[in-house]
């Protein structure tokens, strides 16, 4: 009896195993990723409302956050704790992305004025600029800081224009394909990598603005909009309708995707932009949740 | 005794081919009281030619309307699996997408290949009831009813079901010279002839849409330099002042279309309608959201009547989340009233502990759809409530 017993429990093991394992989604069990911690500005008096970027300085350590609906830049430590709140002087209007140079100004992409506006921390001297390139107004939206340049996405032409610190555009990284132009990028070492939403694929350009190679992202996205490059390689993709992020390997091939919707710890809901920071974490700003999460492997 | 044995034997073996598909002539049967002629045409549905009828139909008893053996669409993909596949693809036509191919097949004889309905343009028309059948001028295949020469009637891969690029299709009838004729002093290449041209009909000679830009009504020169085919944004910003404060936002519709955002649903010549779109709203905007309006499309639970998505949504810019047109609240009070005063405490001061932001209506609901009953979020027996009551668990 004991013996017929033992035989069953042991298949039982098995079939449960089996059924286990065939009822995991081999994309979901690939995950890696936890969740680390939130950046939340004192959650239950004045939350953040609608964050739409991201800007880490490595340097000092410290996260900045855009708070596109209450108009001000919030800091944080590495711990995600609360260091300041920015707002020039309450005449930041409607800041969607910002970058700080080494010679403590802080530049921030204001849509509501279509500047994209210097402010020296020192003189908390606020001066705001159009950008034009080739006679053309540019509508600002994405905004980076490599080399002693400004790299912007311009929103009209989805292209991304290089711009000296005098603000004299140098460069356009543009593809003659796309219906409608990229809506994010990111610079690693000389490749620029930009995200194409419509056509659902990430372009390739060495900094000279040649066209380096494509990864098609297939029906693995739904609505991307943002895009980052992990340490090994693997390309992250933040998809704002299916609310997750899909990772694919260094030759463009699907690994696995995670996170899902919803309004509690290590959930969705419009996220908008995702970054790794320097110390292992992949941050994502989440802008219906009003928070940035940042996970760890 | 055996001829007990034989007369049940021929019993069961009677029994046995009523209720079992395609084992005699159920036709014989069924025609006694169908009427046989209407099952006649010049092409007949395979197995109503063999007699078939218990292929599709259970002559007892069955769940679905017209005593079918399973949903239409499942009946057909039975034995059309290929066409299954395909017409899973890009978008999809809506009586498809519902398995109703009667609503354009007789599933028994016709007079026309493929089974399709004798009129398939009255069909047609019987769901695009704003199609009037007539225009003062129309076009020679609308009018002829060959909705098929331009329309795709399975799926294709553009939101108006065109068979192939609107202006190749126009050009298969259109010659390039006449057209050149008939469009002398335009100063680009001919291009876009649906932005100016309806391809069904109108009130206008040449099929001119009925509602002119006031500019383009005015004269080229209003908006065009000369010489100067391209128009900047600047140009219609210039007018449309209030536009350019709208898409001044976080989020807005700002988006590539050769240097001109406005032209990606606004046609700058005529239109049907005083906003000069494109073409129908959803269409226009399906155009670029396909996932969202397949979600809203299958989703089980999804709020009703929604006429335009610019009923709720802002279509310039917004800076509310999702480009509402308010707060999650704002938007839906303009029209459950009643809602807005006696539902579970909302407002700036009802937190949700999960995320600090004040509880609006689409805290709990999704009118875009979703799996639970009045679009709520979670099930709202249980789930719904201690996402956020934790305690009461």
């Amino acid at each position: 009896m004991k013996k017929k017993w033992v035989s069953w429990s042991g298949k039982t093991v098995l079939a449960l195993i089996f059924i286990v394992s065939c009822n995991i989604p081999s994309a979901w069990a690939a995950a890696p990723w936890h969740w680390a911690f939130a950046m939340k500005q004192d959650l239950l008096q004045d939350s953040m409302n609608m964050p739409t970027a991201l800007f880490i300085d490595k340097g000092k350590e410290h996260y900045y956050v855009v708070d596109s609906g209450k108009n001000r830049l919030l800091s944080f430590n590495r711990q995600g704790e609360l260091l300041n709140i920015l707002n020039a002087g309450k005449s930041l209007d409607v800041p969607y992305d910002m970058v700080r140079t080494g010679d403590g100004m802080i530049w921030v992409v204001e849509k509501g004025r279509n500047s994209l506006t210097s402010i020296d921390l020192q003189s908390r001297k606020v001066t705001r600029a159009t950008l034009h390139y080739d006679g053309r107004l540019i509508y600002p939206d994405r905004l980076e800081y490599v080399g002693g340049l400004f790299y912007v996405l311009d929103k009209v032409t989805g292209d991304i224009i290089s711009y000296t610190k005098a603000l004299k555009p140098r460069q356009r990284y543009s593809c003659d394909k796309c219906s409608r132009g990229f809506v994010d990028f990111r610079i690693y070492g000389q490749t620029l990598w930009a995200l194409d939403r419509q056509q659902k694929t990430v372009y390739r350009f060495d900094l000279g603005g040649a066209l380096d190679g494509t990864i098609s992202l297939g029906n693995f996205v739904s609505f991307p909009v943002s895009l980052a490059v992990g340490p090994s390689g693997y390309l992250y993709i933040l998809d704002r309708h299916k609310r997750d992020i899909a990772v694919y390997d260094k030759s463009g091939i699907f690994k696995y995707h995670f996170l899902r919707h919803g309004f509690s710890r290590g959930e969705l809901d419009y996220p908008i932009e995702i970054r790794f920071d320097p110390w292992g974490g992949l941050c994502v700003v989440d802008e219906g949740n009003s928070r940035v999460e940042v996970f760890r492997r | 005794m055996s001829r007990s044995i034989a007369v049940r034997l021929l019993y069961i073996t009677a029994l046995f081919g009523l209720l079992v598909p395609g084992t005699v002539s159920a036709a014989n049967v069924c025609f006694k009281c169908h009427q046989q002629r209407l099952f006649q045409g010049k092409v007949v549905h395979k197995p109503v030619a063999a007699g078939k009828c218990s292929a599709c139909h259970n002559p007892h008893v069955a769940r679905f309307k017209g005593l079918l053996r399973l949903t239409e669409g499942q009946l057909c993909y039975s034995c059309h699996p290929k066409q299954a596949a395909s017409f899973k693809q890009g978008f999809i036509h809506e009586p498809v997408h519902r398995g109703n191919c009667t609503a354009c097949h007789d599933p028994h004889a016709s007079g026309v290949k493929g089974l399709v309905r004798k009129d398939l343009a009255r069909d047609c028309l019987k769901c695009h009831k704003k199609l009037p059948r007539k225009f003062k001028y129309t076009h020679e295949p609308y009018a002829k009813g060959q909705c098929l020469a331009c329309h795709s009637p399975h799926n294709a891969g553009n939101p108006l079901l065109l068979k192939a690029a609107a202006d190749t299709l126009c050009g298969t009838c259109h010659k390039a010279r006449d057209l050149r004729q008939g469009h002398r002093n335009y100063p680009a290449p001919l291009k876009d002839c649906l932005t100016c041209h309806n391809p069904h009909g109108s009130n206008r000679p040449a099929l001119v849409r009925n509602v002119l830009h006031k500019p383009y009504a005015q004269g080229c020169s209003s908006c065009h330099k000369p010489d100067k085919a391209k128009v900047s944004m600047a140009v219609c910003l210039k007018c449309h002042p209030d536009v350019k404060g709208q898409m001044l936002a976080t989020h807005s519709h700002l988006a590539r279309h050769k240097g001109n955002s406005c032209l990606n649903c606004h046609s700058p010549h005529a239109g049907d309608e005083k906003s000069l779109l494109k073409g129908r709203e959803a269409q226009v905007c399906t155009s670029c959201h396909q996932d969202t309006m397949k979600k809203f499309r299958d989703s089980p639970y999804k709020h009703n009547n929604i006429n335009k998505c610019s009923d709720c949504h802002e279509p310039h810019g917004s800076k509310k989340l999702a480009m509402l047109k308010g707060n999650g609240t704002e938007v839906c009070v303009r029209c459950h009233k009643d809602q807005g005063r006696f539902t579970h405490p909302i407002g700036p001061k009802i937190l949700d502990p999960r995320t600090g932001h004040p509880l609006s209506c689409v805290t709990c609901h999704n009118p875009m759809g979703t799996d639970y009953k009045y679009h709520l979020v979670a099930n709202g027996k249980e789930k719904l409530c201690i996402l956020c009551h934790r305690t009461y668990l």
